[in-house]
């Protein structure tokens, strides 16, 4: 029974590897064709990305949507579950149910809804607004995690804290969020990384200045080339850091 | 109702407030808008307000646009049962199989992949599906296939590019749940007499279906949805109801088409989550 | 506490404000098609004038004008569109007169298009490069003589092995050529006749696909033969793949033009004219005619000067009066025939 478990472990984690091992393959191809024979390696594919402007824009772009996003939707997101936590509010039903909503509609549906808004008051496409559209996607999960993580113990901790006189303020920024921040960690980085890698509503709601699964995009769609293979291994290097990083330092400690 | 009471439910009531502002002003009054949009209609290049159904009767009339209902409904109902079959032996055997200290790598490594970026995995598959392309090479190198067979640019390379990203999130979702289920539960199956499979079938499994579920749902609304993955594997050989979509904006700058059928999207969505709400835990996933 | 939440309201009232922000100064923006998003084309203008050349794809005439539709006057300052839609957007009062002295005395006669590019006597837009929609194919794995006659694509021969270029305008001009019908007397109704003949093309085909696929699909082998392709798939990757070829069959070819225009709205029309100049300058016509999206001819005959022996065989810039002799200009739909044909397109990708 073991055997045979390992052996379909280690035949689905071949499927599941096979396409990044490809595309990480053929970034080191010398020719102009990502496609067998390998003819490499070669790193002339990362130094076109490197120096290509519109993809570092992109990255920068990216980069800031994701942070300024996830940090709007981290803290709606954590003030209503604060609010639906702690009281029975008349309709709490009905307002989980919005707050969840958006995460049950399509993202293509999210920014179609939001372009016709946009178009009908008048407001150009931009960062901006993508920002937004990715507020609206990261709000429910923030809300999700954080409501569900808060629990009797941390109302009990809040309750002494306003007794012994604690402001409102103090209560939430000294008690509320040090409790909570292994979920709020959580929420924050799943939040960057959906809005980090979401393509429609930006596809949709930019103009000149892009993210770079946009970016991405139109070069996949401008020619054949080991340049997107070298910036996708680029993304995936980066977001392993990253996650390693995380998980040696910040969520080990949250942990303990 | 005490003074204090009312207090602390004012200060509730301006926590959730500005949650509830976004949702409405970016989501449900862009929802509305869209809809009210989907009552118009292009005339020449004129967006006129008519304020009937002519979008709808035309989705459900033109075989074309019918076809792509189908299309996406067929292929998101494929890979939601594949993705679902091949994760749950995954989460099952990472939870029961492999030592604690190593679950957590193994997860982590099971889902890896869902770091690389979302639009460049399906160019991957495309790399990897080709005619000339790896895994063609390679059956043909082990003698599997004397010639490559078809794969890019069909509704299979679809299905597969699609499979790969919910595997990976429907073992999260199983192996959360899996990982929640006290052992007793199998240990009392077991003092009862029952085997190991029946053990499986009739007690873990029903266990499990609540994170099935959860996971069954969000692959349905995040593959009927999709528009990369059709569009770069599956050779335009057929159009699912994103492709029509955005073949609405894109190509005729009919907005008003590419509302109502995004409001008919919306609505299958709704159905499958009627579907499964029983088991659904949204709020805590 | 509320403070934090009239924080949250404030800031994504400040989120609108910034995102309807004017425009800065020093920047034009384009809508264009994908090869003046190469930043070797940009780049030497936006050094010269200080400026900075924002870029924004499009795909199709009508979208293109929809997003006008859609935009702000003053949004847009240069449009690259289809030379013989130029008439619609002048129809609307989209677009500025330019200076009568543009520079085409130097260009290929053919490519003037004055009738297109003008009206009145006014001139319009300028054109700026062209091309041909025609059969693509790799000449080690098919017979170079069967290419001569459009009809090859529609036998067993071939079956499986060909790709469809995903461009509804220039596939069902060709189609229609196939059919005896010039693109010139394309109607709805003409348009009608040729539904069995596309959806035969259709089941014959492997696959309906844009630029990069393919070219993708040629260069890697997927398929042997591209209908709608032409230098503009083959010429970039010559240097890959020397198998690539193209040729014009005995019932002709579809030649498409781009042309570039100034927006009437625009409140930068003077750098924008620059920016027209430029790009029908010879060295801006070299760029552009080897942009990294695709290749194609240079309107001005000038650029012959500036581009590499390499460079102009691989656009075969010596055959070209025998080619622009056997070509015809692309359908030119009104919006209905415009729609009538998308119909038609989206019925045989769906067949």
């Amino acid at each position: 029974m073991r055997a045979l478990g390992y052996i379909y472990l280690v035949a689905i984690f071949a499927f599941i590897f096979l396409p990044v091992i490809v595309l990480v393959l053929f970034s080191f191809q010398a020719g102009r064709l990502p496609v067998p024979p390998f003819d490499g390696p070669s790193l002339k594919w990362y130094a076109e990305v490197l120096n290509d402007r519109g993809l570092m824009e992109a990255l920068r772009n990216s980069l800031f949507v994701a942070l300024v996003s996830s940090s709007i939707a981290l803290m709606l997101g954590f003030l209503a579950a604060q609010g639906l936590a702690r009281v029975r509010l008349p309709g709490s039903v009905v307002m989980r149910g919005l707050l969840i909503a958006p995460m049950t509609v399509s993202y293509l549906i999210i920014a179609l809804g939001l372009l016709s808004l946009f178009n009908g008051l008048g407001f150009r496409p931009s960062l901006w607004a993508t920002g937004i559209g990715h507020v609206v996607i990261n709000l429910p999960l923030c809300f999700a995690i954080l409501f569900a993580a808060m629990g009797d113990h941390q109302k009990n901790a809040e309750r002494a804290a306003r007794d012994l006189g604690a402001s409102e303020l103090q209560v939430v920024a000294l008690v509320t969020a040090p409790m909570l921040k292994p979920a709020l960690l959580a929420a924050f980085f799943l939040s960057i990384t959906f809005s980090w890698d979401e393509f429609i509503i930006a596809f949709l709601l930019t103009r000149f200045d892009v993210t770079l699964p946009v970016e991405i995009w139109s070069m996949l769609r401008s020619g054949l080339s080991p340049a997107t293979n070298a910036i996708g291994s680029l993304v995936f290097l980066v977001s392993i850091v990253i996650l390693i990083i995380l998980e040696l330092t910040v969520f080990r400690k949250s942990k303990s | 109702m005490s003074s204090i009471e009312r207090s602390e439910r004012r200060t509730a009531f301006a926590f959730v407030a500005p949650a509830l502002l976004w949702t409405l002003a970016f989501f449900l009054v862009p929802f509305g808008a869209m809809v009210l949009l989907s009552l118009a209609h292009l005339e020449g290049r004129e967006i006129v307000q008519a304020y009937d159904l002519g979008n709808y009767i035309k989705i459900f009339t033109d075989p074309s646009l019918l076809k792509g209902i189908f299309v996406s409904l067929e292929i998101t109902m494929t890979v939601t049962v594949i993705s679902v079959l091949l994760a749950w032996p995954l989460a099952w055997i990472i939870a029961t199989q492999v030592p604690a200290r190593y679950q957590r790598l193994a997860i982590m490594l099971a889902v890896l992949p869902f770091w690389t970026s979302y639009v460049v995995r399906s160019y991957a598959w495309a790399l990897v599906l080709g005619q000339n392309g790896v895994l063609m090479q390679w059956l043909i190198g082990i003698g599997l296939l004397d010639a490559p067979i078809q794969i890019m640019a069909t509704r299979a390379a679809t299905i597969i590019g699609f499979v790969h990203f919910f595997v990976m999130l429907l073992t999260l979702t199983i192996y959360a749940n899996l990982i929640q289920l006290s052992p007793n539960y199998a240990r009392a199956a077991a003092d009862l007499g029952a085997s190991g499979w029946q053990t499986l079938r009739l007690v873990i499994l029903p266990l499990t279906l609540p994170g099935i579920m959860t996971g069954a749902f969000l692959t349905f609304v995040l593959c009927i949805g999709d528009y990369i993955t059709p569009q770069i594997l599956g050779g335009n050989n057929e159009l699912s109801m994103p492709q029509l979509i955005m073949l609405q904006l894109g190509r005729r700058g009919d907005f008003p088409m590419a509302s109502a059928l995004s409001v008919v999207l919306m609505a299958l969505v709704t159905l499958a989550y009627a579907a499964t709400a029983r088991w659904l835990k949204m709020d805590r996933v | 506490m509320k403070k934090t939440s009239a924080h949250a309201m404030a800031a994504s009232g400040a989120l609108l404000l910034l995102a309807t922000a004017a425009q800065a100064e020093g920047e034009i923006n384009a809508l264009v098609w994908c090869d003046h998003t190469d930043p070797a084309l940009l780049e030497p203008f936006e050094q010269a004038h200080d400026v900075k050349v924002n870029v924004k794809e499009y795909e199709g005439t009508a979208a293109g004008l929809a997003i006008l539709d859609q935009s702000r006057p003053g949004d847009w300052d240069v449009m690259v569109i289809d030379t013989v839609d130029v008439g619609r957007a002048v129809d609307q009062g989209l677009l500025a007169a330019l200076p009568g002295d543009m520079g085409t005395a130097d260009f290929f006669p053919e490519l003037v298009m004055a009738d297109s590019n003008g009206r009145d006597g006014t001139i319009y837009a300028v054109t700026e490069k062209f091309g041909y929609n025609t059969i693509a194919y790799d000449k080690t794995k098919v017979d170079p003589a069967d290419m001569g006659d459009l009809s090859i694509l529609w036998s067993d021969k071939y079956a499986g092995r060909i790709a469809v270029y995903d461009y509804y305008l220039p596939v069902l001009g060709l189609i229609g050529l196939e059919q005896g019908v010039a693109t010139a007397d394309l109607t709805a109704d003409s348009v009608e006749s040729l539904r069995d003949r596309a959806y035969a093309l259709k089941a014959n085909a492997r696959q309906v696909s844009d630029v990069v696929a393919s070219q993708t699909a040629l260069a890697t082998g997927e398929v042997d033969i591209l209908i709608g392709g032409g230098e503009w798939v083959t010429a970039v990757l010559s240097a890959e793949n020397p198998a690539l070829d193209w040729t014009v069959p005995s019932q002709g070819a579809l030649r498409w033009s781009q042309s570039i225009a100034v927006l009437e709205d625009s409140e930068n029309k003077d750098m924008a004219t620059e920016f027209v100049k430029y790009i029908v300058s010879p060295e801006g016509q070299a760029r552009l005619a080897t942009s990294s999206c695709y290749w194609g001819m240079p309107a001005n005959r000038a650029a012959g000067d500036v581009l590499t022996d390499d460079q102009k065989a691989a656009l075969r810039w010596d055959n070209q009066d025998e080619y622009l002799a056997n070509s015809q200009l692309y359908p030119t739909p009104d919006a209905d025939l415009d729609l009538a044909m998308q119909d038609l397109w989206t019925d045989m990708l769906q067949q």
